[in-house]
């Protein structure tokens, strides 16, 4: 029973979340590094929109005693060393971990590389030879009570300051971005909504990155309303993994990572977009699986990747997932500009 | 018909290299020259001409060739 409710749950969520990453193009690696690489700012107001949707999501659920918040434990090597090791890793892998998953639907070979590197550097920091190694950085923890968030330890108060957060940032957002964007659409005299064309915009054009953020809030909402709190996608790929070598029985987890795949593909291919591709350098290849491995240690280290850290914990005000949010960032600007930047002034 | 100075392909590259790569590229060419750039990448597909015509470069077309395919005429400035 319990197996059948994460088979078809997890399928049904997973499914929705990859058609809309696909649709949306929502990879933080790209969000992240094109805000110093190409200064392109879309897909970070995309994931700010995610995070205010969510935070809202987050509290009123909350409120309603429909769901549990659990906000990480701040284990502050975990975080540091975790989240820089990650964004490092994303940018050589071309694509964080939604990124990546998504992108396998699609039919880039390069990104299925990244997730099997993914896969083994997250089971090799869980079970295998690097976890000492984690189990040193995560020693540390700092608070001795419940978990620390940005207004102080976790407690009854926490859900009332995701929600004037949630709020105050939905308004800014509105005012500084939405209203700009509205301007110019009166100006022009374009309709707001376009209804004659809705099943073309909402099935085969990309989104707008408002659309992709709330959206994405909506989902994550959801997924952790069904699941209890489990919203992750380096941990579905170890899942898949042990299943299909060890005979574990996949959780709900793994049917996320397996129903966003098919997402993804389903809406690449109505899109016209879906197409086996395979980098023409080899060495690129090999980039990707090394990064793989990269962020499958730092997901593991700081106990989640980008959307467990910065979907599930941010919105919950962890400051864990704060501070291993910021080091993605970070990491991925280093390894931006080694890469891409470096040399390349004029 | 446009001449075409020159061409890029960056079919089967992943982001950002597409997008990279026509950066670099343009700054290399003088003005009036086109570039074609062929991308089988969408976030690039759709990227590509925005950053071309922040950069002040003009979009001449932007055309689906086929199955995630796509063809890109810059006409630098």
């Amino acid at each position: 029973m319990e197996f059948m409710y994460a088979l078809i749950g997890g399928l049904i969520v997973g499914v929705l979340f990859g058609f809309v990453l696909q649709r949306g193009r929502f990879c933080m690696n790209s969000a992240f590094r094109d805000i110093i690489l190409l200064k392109e700012f879309k897909l970070a107001k995309a994931v700010v929109i995610a995070l205010i949707t969510l935070m809202i999501g987050f509290a009123i659920f909350a409120f309603a005693g429909v769901i549990q918040l659990a906000p990480k434990p701040l284990k502050i090597w975990g975080a540091v060393v975790g989240g820089l090791v990650f964004g490092i890793g994303m940018v050589l892998a071309a694509g964080c971990a939604s990124g990546t998953t998504y992108r396998v639907g699609e039919g880039m070979v390069g990104s299925l590389v990244a997730g099997f590197g993914l896969t083994l550097g997250a089971l090799m920091t869980g079970f295998g030879v690097l976890s000492d190694a984690k189990v040193f950085l995560q020693k540390t923890v700092i608070g001795e009570g419940p978990a620390l968030t940005l207004f102080g330890e976790f407690g009854a108060l926490t859900p009332i300051f995701m929600l004037i957060l949630g709020i105050v940032g939905a308004v800014l957002t509105f005012y500084f971005w939405g209203l700009p964007v509205l301007k110019k659409k009166m100006e022009a005299k374009e309709p707001l909504v376009k209804f004659d064309n809705a099943v073309e915009s909402i099935f085969k054009k990309a989104y707008p990155w408002w659309v992709t953020g709330i959206v994405i809030g909506i989902i994550g909402t959801v997924a952790y309303i069904v699941s209890n709190g489990v919203l992750g996608i380096t941990g579905g790929w170890m899942d898949l993994s042990l299943w299909l070598t060890t005979g574990d029985v996949v959780a709900w987890a793994g049917f996320i990572i397996l129903g966003a795949i098919i997402g993804s593909f389903i809406s690449a291919y109505i899109g016209g977009e879906f197409k086996i591709r395979v980098p023409k350098d080899g060495l690129t290849l090999l980039k990707q699986l090394i990064g793989g491995i990269l962020m499958g240690f730092g997901a593991v280290t700081a106990m989640g990747c980008n959307i467990t850290n910065i979907l599930g914990g941010v919105p919950q005000l962890s400051l864990h997932s704060i501070i291993t949010g910021a080091c993605i960032m970070f990491g991925s600007w280093i390894m931006a500009y080694l890469l891409f930047m470096r040399g390349d002034k004029e | 018909m446009v001449d075409i100075t020159e061409t890029l392909d960056v079919s089967g590259e992943v982001c950002p290299y597409p997008d990279v790569k026509s950066k670099r590229k343009v700054k290399k060419m003088n003005s009036g020259e086109v570039l074609e750039i062929l991308v089988d990448y969408p976030l690039s597909a759709e990227r590509i001409p925005e950053t071309m015509e922040s950069l002040g470069h003009k979009v001449l077309s932007n055309e689906k060739t086929g199955t995630s395919a796509w063809r890109i005429l810059i006409q630098i400035k």
